[in-house]
């Protein structure tokens, strides 16, 4: 076994130097070729180390009954939030309130799976993770909202990504969780709202990050709660039933707004 | 009249230059590298041609040293991910703690949010709003694009975020993931963030004026955010950097004398790569070789750092007998002996020194005569 | 960079094999020298990735962090390195010899130290920062780590803050070694590189070194197209012996640079003053080693005012005494002086071995020496002059010109009428006298600690360290 061993490593040390020789002149088909073979060396190399019988790739798995999919915890986080937010803020409040198991990775396919499901057969799901809309009624980048909201809450206005986040100290705070990582989590939107913690290194008081979080919601509220509004007459006026959930393009909002 | 005939003359002898290789655009950190060794003729005119070094030098067969690890890249993404998080959370507390920004200013632009060919006119409407308005225009504008002219044709530039509304003045806040550390951090990397951002500075500051707001609204601090010790938290820093913008504008003076290099150049020289469909170079590396040997670079180690092109010039130096490959105390000792066998002609006493070289070669005389002494 | 060493450069570029700058060793190399050769995660401030390290060239330790950015694992690394480092340490505090000091204790001295050699500068910077991010963590609460982890931290931050103190040997990294004694026909830049270095030392130049597929780099940063091609997949795989093997052919080939450097470097005969600069190596380390037995908290994060002053003193004092004793030690650096002027050698001409001064009882014997050189002599009469022939004695210059130098003798000549044999220089020996010496100036007077003036922050607070430098946190 350890001759096959030798071989191998032989062969994959081979391997490398090819594949960075080949990086290194920019010849990207013959890298791809040996960078292929490289890999199963590796995994032939790996095998008889470990004495396993090389196995094919992992499938992706099907949910199974009782198992929560990826997109009932995305929504779960959502409801929980309560405002539009990132991809890695709904995985950490998925993973310490409901022991959730998404990665980030796997969201970003998430939103346009979504759209293509409503485009074949509209409003056929009880709920849909959509977009929220900017100041064009484009999908904002990097932000996720409920179809079951009201539009005021899913477009964003020049305050609203700070109203958002206060929005969602204040649900994560109002779990009163304490699991280590609902605290962790608290522990890090605190430290950036003003007078939410007093300065030890201990967790946060929930009732205080509340508070604070309140405080500076008063002095945002009113601008924000205009602009939004304004938004969402706008989306109501401009967009049809699919554009309205998952934002319009960027050029045919411009051209629309040429034509007005 | 006749100057921008002349002007157009040299766009034109530019592109001849380039012939039918794509033009490389510049980012910040290429333009902050112009300013490092601004005496290259070899760089400033394939700079000013816009070819791409990187694939010249590969063709070349002296593809340059550097490389980034996809570790670092990785690291650099997740934390200026960090930073802008939740409606730039953590950069608003920073802003707050170290510049005093009022707690009602926290309005943010995304203007990425535009088609990516819109993205320059809209940072341009955006910053004009807020230099105009003042007071109700929008505290941080993420993603914006900003252009500056290079030798006559123009670079797009991305800083990281700009900030506006602090005691009315724009700041250009740089995100960086090498860590501060007690309060110290590599002079190294400190240094080229305070270049590149050098570059944005001015880049912000020519925007402005182009709109008719005073300049001087930019302000010369730059934020730089890092994370601080060994954790992902970051922490912000006011940098200085008058000085290093006082270097980068007359280095870009000195570049838009190109004209007067492009004068002495002969009329058929050309740096085409002559790509194929696939963007592959297929000029004949020893034509291309010859035609870059017929400018003058001025190569230093320094370079090794800092062009993509450094081991062809540092193979062309070492053939030539340069002393600048030995690294600029060597050369300034030296005072002006350029060459290896001159220099040590003038130690072995078998070479007269030219007029004022005296001085240098009795030094060299009397080290060799010393080194001789001792070694025997 | 003297012209000397500039032309030791021309002349290895024109030959094509590094010139020598020295003719003696001029740092202490230890019997049983422990190799330390580290590697970082790339884009990380100090996160782990290996170590090849150990005191027997044929039996190096590695460890390695198999999934870098799990701090867990990373403390057990450090708690692996120190297995290895510690009992290297301790070993030599057993033996110790008693030193007598005026006004002051006597106190151990350890009779050796070690010496823990790092390839690069680099290396020294991220051995400092290993101490750094580990001195302070705590055995208890809530993220706990071996008592040995603290430990070595301490032990880190001492070696690589003494690595800053001119003419210490306590932690030499080899590039610096290397090019403290040769000149290459490249520049300092590039002479960082280990193998390129090497090469011009021992076969001349060559393209190879500066290939990372056959020399890959010195660490502590690794060779990002390794990085990007064998070691992300290795550690996306999450096989640990993948890891460890790709982290093996990154270490092997500097492992055997080292030795091969300190091979190169125990060729040297060792200059006289590096024994006195051990000692110091040794009565530091002794320092230390009881500081840490008696239970004293870790180094501060950052000097007070005043300690900051003193030390910037010390390692000022330190480097001007390294200077000197560079020059007393070797002719070929004290060529540099004689160049410029400071240093004159030639051929003793003339002596009036029993000339005196003064009358009755303060006559004294200052002999007269005439010394022929060819040297340029800038120093003006009256000048204090030493000599690495006659250590313990002082001269002072008469007249210098056209080639010729008379000096006195105004120290060390004793209470006798006449010289005793071989005081005076004989005419005919070759000798060689530099304004240049070894004494010193006393140390500034500064404050104590307790009375640091409020312009300077006011006396600093005794540092103990506090849950926060323990909590600290770690990604």
């Amino acid at each position: 076994m350890s001759d096959r061993l030798d071989d191998l490593e032989r062969r994959i040390d081979e391997l490398r130097a090819g594949v960075r020789k080949a990086m290194r002149v920019r010849d990207g088909a013959t890298a791809r070729v040996l960078r292929a073979e490289l890999r199963s060396a590796e995994r032939a190399w790996d095998a008889l180390v470990s004495g396993e019988q090389p196995r094919a790739k992992e499938e992706p798995q099907a949910p199974r009954a009782g198992q929560v999919t990826v997109r009932e915890q995305v929504h779960q986080g959502l409801r929980l939030l309560g405002a539009a937010a990132q991809p890695r803020l709904i995985v950490a409040v998925s993973d310490a309130f409901f022991g959730g198991t998404i990665r980030s990775s796997r969201l970003t396919s998430l939103r346009r799976d979504e759209e293509r499901s409503f485009r074949s057969s509209p409003f056929g799901r009880p709920y849909y993770l959509c977009a929220a809309l900017t100041d064009r009624l484009s999908p904002a980048r990097g932000l996720l909202t409920l179809s079951t909201w009201p539009l005021e809450r899913r477009v964003v206005g020049p305050l609203s990504p700070r109203v958002d986040f206060l929005t969602c100290a204040i649900a994560i705070a109002e779990q009163e969780s304490q699991d280590e990582r609902a605290v962790r989590l608290l522990v890090r939107m605190a430290r950036n709202i003003p007078g939410a913690t007093d300065g030890s290194l201990g967790p946060p008081d929930p009732a205080r990050v509340v508070e604070a979080a309140r405080a500076e919601l008063r002095v945002h509220a009113e601008r924000d709660t205009r602009d939004r509004a304004e938004l969402a007459q706008r989306a109501v006026a401009q967009l049809g039933d699919a554009a309205r959930l998952f934002g319009a393009a960027t050029l045919s909002t411009i051209k629309k707004e040429k034509a007005e | 009249m006749s100057g921008l005939k002349r002007e157009g003359d040299h766009v034109h002898r530019l592109e001849a230059l380039r012939g039918i290789t794509p033009q490389q655009p510049h980012d910040a950190r290429a333009i902050a590298a112009l300013a490092a060794n601004p005496g290259c003729t070899r760089r400033a005119l394939m700079d000013g041609a816009g070819i791409d070094k990187d694939a010249a030098a590969r063709h070349l067969g002296f593809p340059a040293p550097f490389g980034q690890s996809p570790f670092a890249i990785t690291r650099g993404n997740m934390f200026e991910a960090l930073v802008k998080a939740d409606g730039c959370a953590e950069l608003l507390r920073m802003l707050r703690e170290l510049l005093g920004l009022p707690v009602a200013e926290v309005s943010y632009h995304d203007v990425e949010n535009v088609g990516a060919h819109l993205r320059h006119a809209h940072t341009r409407a955006l910053i004009d709003r807020a230099a105009r308005e003042g007071q109700d225009a929008g505290t941080l504008y993420d993603h914006p694009l900003l252009s500056l002219d290079i030798a006559g044709h123009t670079a797009y530039l991305e800083p990281d975020v700009v900030a506006f509304q602090l005691g009315g003045r724009f700041h250009i806040v740089e995100i960086k993931s090498f860590a501060v550390i007690d309060g110290q951090a590599d002079p190294s990397a400190v240094a080229a963030a305070a270049r590149q951002a050098a570059v944005y500075v001015l880049a912000l500051r020519n925007l402005l004026e182009e709109l008719g707001h005073d300049p001087l609204k930019v302000s010369h601090d730059v934020v730089l955010v890092c994370p601080e010790n060994f954790a992902n938290r970051p922490v912000a820093t006011l940098v200085d950097v008058r000085k290093q913008l006082a270097v980068l504008r007359r280095q870009l003076t000195r570049m838009t004398t190109l004209d007067r290099l492009l004068e002495e150049l002969p009329d058929d020289l050309s740096f085409d790569l002559r790509p194929d469909e696939d963007g592959r170079p297929t000029r004949p590396v020893a034509e291309l070789a010859d035609a870059l040997r017929r400018t003058t670079a001025r190569y230093a180690p320094d370079c090794l750092s800092a062009c993509d092109l450094c081991f062809f010039c540092r193979d062309e130096a070492r053939q030539e007998g340069a002393s600048d490959l030995l690294g600029r105390q060597v050369r300034d000792e030296l005072g002006g002996v350029a060459s290896v066998a001159e220099a040590l002609g003038l130690a072995d006493g078998t070479r007269d020194p030219a007029e004022g070289q005296e001085e240098i070669a009795r030094l060299l005389r009397n080290a060799e005569r010393l080194r001789r002494e001792c070694l025997n | 960079m003297s012209l000397l060493t500039s032309l030791a450069r021309l002349r290895a570029l024109d030959e094509g094999i590094a010139q020598p700058i020295a003719t003696v060793r001029h740092f202490h190399l230890s019997q049983r020298p422990m190799v330390f050769i580290p590697l970082k995660l790339s884009g990380e401030a100090a996160a782990p990735l290996a170590a090849m390290l150990g005191s027997d060239r044929e039996r190096p330790h590695l460890f390695v962090v198999t999934q870098p950015r799990n701090r867990d694992l990373r403390f057990a690394w450090t708690a692996e390195v120190a297995g290895v480092l510690l009992p290297y340490i301790e070993s030599f505090t057993n033996d110790t010899e008693t030193v007598e000091r005026r006004n002051a204790d006597p106190y151990e001295r350890a009779l050796d130290a070690p010496q823990i050699i790092v390839p690069n500068q680099a290396g020294v910077a991220f051995t400092r920062l290993l101490g750094r991010s580990t001195r302070f963590r705590s055995t208890e609460g809530p993220y706990p780590v071996p008592e040995s982890v603290p430990l070595l931290g301490r032990w880190l931050t001492y070696f690589a803050e003494r690595a800053a103190y001119p003419g210490s040997s306590l932690m030499p990294a080899a590039t610096e070694e290397l090019g403290r004694h040769w000149a290459s026909g490249q520049s300092g830049l590039e002479d960082a590189n280990l193998a390129a270095l090497l090469g011009w030392i021992t076969t001349g130049p060559s393209d190879e070194a500066e290939d990372p597929l056959i020399w890959p780099p010195a660490g502590p940063a690794t060779d990002p197209g390794f990085d990007a091609e064998v070691l992300a997949p290795a550690i996306e795989s999450e096989s640990a012996e993948r890891i460890t093997e790709a982290l093996r052919t990154q270490l092997e080939p500097t492992w055997r640079l080292m030795w091969q450097a300190i091979d190169l470097l125990a060729a040297l005969p060792e200059g006289a003053s590096v024994a006195q600069r051990w000692e110091q190596d040794r009565g530091s380390f002794s320092g230390m080693a009881v500081h840490i037995s008696e239970g004293a908290p870790p180094q501060a994060r950052r000097d007070g005012a005043v300690a900051a002053a003193a030390k910037l003193a010390r390692m000022e004092r330190a480097q001007a005494a390294y200077d000197v004793q560079r020059a007393y030690d070797d002719p070929l650096v004290m060529a540099e002086y004689r160049l410029t002027g400071e240093a004159f050698a030639g051929e003793v001409v003339e002596t009036v071995p029993d000339n005196t001064e003064g009358e009755g009882r303060s006559r004294k014997l200052r002999p007269l020496v005439v010394i022929k050189t060819d040297d340029p002599v800038l120093l003006p009469p009256g000048t204090s002059l030493g000599t690495p022939q006659r250590r313990g004695q002082g001269a002072e210059l008469v007249e210098a010109g056209q080639g010729l130098v008379t000096l006195k003798i105004t120290k060390g000549m004793g209470r006798g009428k006449t010289p005793a044999p071989g005081a005076v220089p004989e005419i005919g020996e070759r000798v060689c006298y530099t304004s240049l010496t070894d004494d010193f100036q006393g140390s500034p007077a500064l404050p104590e600690a307790e009375a640091t003036p409020w312009t300077h922050g006011g006396p600093p607070q005794e540092y103990v360290p506090d849950d926060e430098d323990a909590q600290e946190e770690w990604s």
